[in-house]
Order: C-alpha cells, then structure tokens, then sequence
C-alpha cells in the first residue's frame, strides 16, 4: 500500500468521524424531548415503511433479475437493465412526478403527493433495482455451477436449489445493497420533497426543513435526528454483519479452490 | 512525500489567513466608498426563483453598475433561510471576512439576522438615495424595526389572482372565498406554510376572524377547527399542500386549480404575457392585504461593503425603482415616497398603474392592513400541522 493512499484512506476515515463529533458537539445541552412532537413521530413510522418497502422490493426484484439474466445468459439484457442508474435521482423524481400527477391509466391508485407514497416506493424501486442488479450479477458470475447441478442431482425441489446453492452466497452482496440502500433512501430529500405529502414526512425533508426555516432553534432538532439515526444505522450495520460472519467466513472459505 | 508536505503547508496557510483577516469598514462619505469600490466585486445573495427578478438584476442592474461605477455585480441566487444560516456559522466561527456582500431579506429572517447581530448598522446615513424612502416602509420589517439594520427596497402586497374564464362570480372576502371552496371542489389551495406566501394566506384569515385581537397573543383553537373545515374542498382534499409558491403557481398555470397568489399585486402581469398563465387572469382584491416591504442589508463581516452600498444607492435610484416597477422585468412596487420625487419621476411611476391583472390600486391601499410580527408567523407554523393532518 503506498503512503498517498494510507493518507488519502485516513482522511476519507475521518470525514464521518469529524461530521458524528460536530452532531454530538451541537446537541450537547439538547432538550431530547422535543423530539417527541407528532411530527417527528410521524415522520419516523412513514420513513421506515417507505424505506423497508422500496429496499426490500428492490433486493428481491434486482437478485431476481440477476438470477434470469444469469441463467439465460442474455447480456443485451443485462446492458439495458443499467440504464436507470444513470438518471439522476432527482430527474427520476421528475420523471415519476409528470407521469403520475394526472392523467396516467392507472391514477387513482398511483397517483403522486399522496399518503401512501406509492409513487415514492415506485420511483425508489426503478432507480435502486439495478444498483441491487449490479450487486448481485458479479456473485453470480463467480457461482460455482457445481453446487447447482449436485442440489439437481440430489433432486431437491427449486426452492430448496436455491436455498443451499445461490443462498449463502447472495448474504453478502445483499446485505452490503441493503445497508446501502436502507442509509440513502431513509434520509433523502429530492424524491419524497416532490412526490411526498405534507404531513406525515420523511425524515430527510422534515429535518431539512426545520433546519431552514423559522427559529434556529429547531436546527437543533435536524442535528439531533441525524445523530441518532447515524448512531441507528452504525448499530445496525454491525449487529448484522456481526451476526452473520460466521456463516460468511465458512463460504469464502468454501470458495477457495 | 515532498508534494504531501507542500500540500500540508498550504493547507496551514490558508487557514492563517482566514484567521488572520480583519474586518472591512465602510467609508465614511459615498464618494469616497464609490472611490473604493472601483474594479471590484459584488456578491448578491438572493433569493433566485423569479426569472423576472433574476432578469432585472442581470440584464438592467449589472450593466448600469458596470458603466457608472465600474463595479461588477455578481448575483447569486440561493435561499434566504440558508445564507442567514451560513452567516450565522461564520459569526459563531468568528469570521470576520464573509463571501456576501449584500444580501435581499425580510420578515422573520431578518429577525433571526438582527437577533444574532449578523448585521452592519447606521446604513441610511451612508447612502443618498435614502432620502427618498417612504418612512413608513422603512420604518419596520413585518413587525420588527429596522433600526436602520437593513434599508427598504420594495413595497409589496398581497392579492389573488383568479382565472375570470373559469370563475364568473369572483368571492368579495375571506368567507365567500371559503363558500367558493365548496363549490368548487379541488379548485383552491395554498402552499404549506413553511413557506412565505403560505404563511401570509394563513394570517390573511386570522385577520379576517380575529383582526388585532392576536397580535403576539395565542391563537385560538377555534381558528384552527375553522381553517379545518377548508381542508376536504382543496385540491386533493387537503391531504397534501403544494411546497411553494412556485408549485402552486404550475397548479395555475396547468389549470389544476382556478386561483393562485402572491405578494406584489403585479406580479401575475409578465406570467400572463409570456402566455404561463391563463389569459383570463384577474386580481383579486379582498377585504383586507397585509403589505410587506422587503429590504437589503450589508452583513457585518462583508468583504465589499463599499460596494454594497454603492449597489443599494443605484437600487434606490428613481430610474431603477422604476425600471422594477415595470412589468418587463418584475413589477416590484417602489419603496420611494412619490411625494418626494420630482414631477417627472412621479408621472412616470402613476403612469405604470395600469396592467390587465392589476387591481384597482385606490381600493388596494385603503385595504392594505399591517403584518403581524414574527411570533405570529412561529406559531402558524408550529400549529398548522394539525389542520395538514
């Protein structure tokens, strides 16, 4: 390892070190209470089913279509499935918005700025599936075919194929998309600011705007929020990487040839 | 290793210096500020949502400022919320020499910038044009005296404007407005209240309930239960608002809802021309309109405050007041007194009263009310929330 990129490593190590010390050092002294407001509340239950919903369906719509392509081997496919990561996220909010603020055949249902915020989870899913795709494809390719065919040969039904074969292999593409996805989507602001509904709000847009408007008082409350929801994510990401070593060790070893 | 070291020292350097400055001082006479402020530059922190606002600083302001003062006007547009932000970092982190020079503020942003002392003061005696100000407009800021913090630039107030294809018997006041809303479902909203124009409909209707009965009070749960009942005649029953003006305006302009709204009884005029807005657009005038003057100010750890202030004398000038006025660029009402103007300027300001979308201006001033001050504004917006569940 050369000496620039030690250096270049450490400083990008301390940004989120600096940026968690700055929350903690503005939310010194911080009356947590008043986080206990309606909005917040709110807020908190509409983020985290917006953000396990979009998160999960993408996991599961992305290994599925990686799993597709890679049995059919179609790379056209494959090719064409990544555009949408190129769409900023922002035009893609736009995007859903035109479509879905009238008019669209199905309105009604899908319909922007409503308290579902189906538009929102839509817009989420089209852009984050071929991340998830990405993610996934490259686990895939590196498969060791011989797993597949001995769950074949041993006749076990396909589910089963997939669960002793393709299962433990996924845990960790998975849960690095998931860890990913789950940290974006829970604290962004373009997409639920443009689609979302007034009240209840995300996380990201409700904090965002108690940041800028009003006394300064209540960026005290954005601070606080963010710190927990750092701290939140942080845990999670260990205890479930924790959690899951053991098996993960025992198939990269497996995977040694 | 030998680069890393370079870097380091570099690195160190530039901090030094950003500690080391001092603050800059305004000169004590115009000329000699005009003097200083020769071949340099001006950042302009505004708001940057109006392409007519945008258009009069850059197409009319910079040139004119470019040919008389040799003075470069660089506007950068951003939220007003956020610059008060960054400001108020720099005065925490004791910079004394700031990116703005000078910026456009009013309401409760410039309470929250003179609460927090982010302001230069004594600007009126600095420039001459302040001679010609209308008093009472300059006096206070939605409530909040100026304490010659910040100097008044233009004088606004607030109207609907309705689309007279659509709607053939036009509401006279707040409560017909309301009967409207139910009988024409989904035709009426007004942007959340975290926003300006939001707010300012909100405090439109206290008054119309509660006249100065409030001021700096409580507001009576009452109103709310009242302001509740509007909710299920809105454009999507109410259960979502449009985040801002310029949204609710996409809403007129699309013909999703038949009226909008706005401070600057002129504003819809340039919409209406270029063909955004429906052709049958009218104001409308009800039975109150709190006025609102908006202002610019030299924050205290300015870079060019000379130039700022030689920017703010050319804004206040009788021809670029009127060039704003116009409804080419803005539309902006002048904060200059007409009576303290000479005959020629004043004709050339009456004569511009007369637009499609105007109102009739006699009946818009003898409704115009006062604003309420900034606690007002706080608890709408802390309280509103329940009437957007």
């Amino acid at each position: 390892m050369s000496r620039s990129s030690l250096w270049l490593s450490l400083v990008v190590l301390a940004l989120p070190f600096t940026g968690v010390t700055f929350l903690i050092y503005e939310t010194v002294g911080f009356n947590w209470s008043e986080l206990n407001d309606e909005a917040w509340r709110a807020s908190l239950a509409v983020t985290l089913y917006v953000t396990l919903t979009s998160t999960l369906l993408s996991l599961m719509i992305g290994t599925w279509l990686a799993r597709t392509i890679y049995m059919k081997r179609s790379s056209w496919l494959a090719s064409l499935l990544k555009w949408p990561m190129f769409v900023p996220h922002v035009a893609a909010a736009y995007l859903f918005y035109l479509l879905f603020s009238g008019g669209f055949p199905v309105y009604g249902l899908f319909e922007a700025n409503e308290r579902n915020h189906l538009v929102v989870i839509l817009t989420y899913v089209w852009k984050e599936v071929p991340f998830v795709f990405l993610m996934v494809v490259g686990t895939y390719g590196q498969l060791n075919h011989g797993y597949l065919d001995m769950a074949k040969t041993l006749q076990l039904k396909p589910l089963e194929q997939f669960r002793v074969a393709e299962w433990p292999f996924l845990v960790k593409p998975l849960l690095d998309s998931f860890w990913v996805l789950v940290a974006f989507i829970s604290f962004a602001y373009e997409v639920p600011a443009l689609l979302g509904v007034t009240f209840p709000e995300l996380l990201g847009v409700l904090a965002y705007e108690r940041l800028t408007t009003g006394l300064f008082l209540n960026a005290f409350e954005s601070y606080a929020v963010a710190l927990i929801w750092t701290l939140f994510i942080f845990t999670g990401v260990v205890a479930s990487y924790a959690l899951t070593a053991k098996q993960r060790r025992r198939i990269e070893r497996g995977m040694r040839r | 290793m030998h680069r890393l070291k370079q870097l380091g020292l570099l690195v160190s350097l530039v901090f030094l210096a950003a500690c080391g400055t001092t603050r800059a001082e305004i000169a004590p006479t115009f000329e000699e500020a005009a003097e200083e402020a020769k071949q340099s530059t001006v950042n302009f922190y505004m708001w940057g949502g109006d392409d007519g606002i945008n258009r009069y600083i850059d197409e009319y302001v910079a040139p004119r400022l470019k040919e008389t003062y040799d003075l470069d006007l660089n506007r950068v547009p951003m939220d007003t919320a956020e610059f008060v932000r960054q400001l108020s970092l720099d005065k925490r982190a004791n910079r004394e020499e700031g990116t703005i020079d000078l910026m456009w503020i009013n309401g409760d942003n410039f309470r929250n910038a003179a609460e927090a002392e982010l302001l230069q003061g004594d600007l009126l005696d600095k420039i001459p044009n302040a001679a010609l100000l209308n008093e009472e407009a300059q006096a206070t800021d939605a409530g909040t005296p100026t304490n010659g913090l910040e100097v008044a630039w233009g004088n606004v107030q607030f109207v609907l404007h309705y689309d007279a294809d659509k709607v053939n018997n036009p509401p006279t006041t707040f409560d017909e407005l309301h009967r409207w809303t139910e009988e024409n479902p989904g035709r009426f909203t007004y942007p959340e209240v975290t926003d300006f124009t939001g707010n300012a409909f909100v405090r439109h209707l206290l008054y119309a309930e509660y006249a100065d009965t409030v001021r700096d009070g409580e507001i009576p749960d009452a109103f709310w239960e009242e302001l509740s009942t509007w909710s299920p005649n809105l454009w999507k029953q109410g259960t979502t608002y449009p985040k801002s003006l310029a949204q609710l305006d996409q809403l007129y302009a699309s013909g999703e809802v038949w009226m909008t709204m706005g401070f600057n009884e002129r504003r819809a005029e340039a919409e209406r021309n270029a063909g955004v807005f429906p052709d049958g657009t009218r104001a409308l005038t009800l039975e109150h309109s709190i006025a609102s003057t908006h202002f610019l100010a030299v924050p205290f750890n300015a870079k060019n405050p000379n130039g700022a202030i030689v920017v703010i004398n050319e804004l206040l000038s009788p021809e670029a007041q009127l060039a704003k006025q116009d409804a080419t660029y803005w539309g902006d009402g002048t904060s200059l007194d007409l009576t303290k103007l000479d005959a020629t300027d004043r004709d050339a300001f009456l004569k511009l009263d007369e637009g499609v979308t105007y109102p009739d201006p006699q009946r818009l001033a003898e409704r115009s009310i006062p604003d309420y001050g900034p606690a007002v504004i706080d608890l709408i917006r802390e309280e509103w929330d329940r009437v957007a569940k």
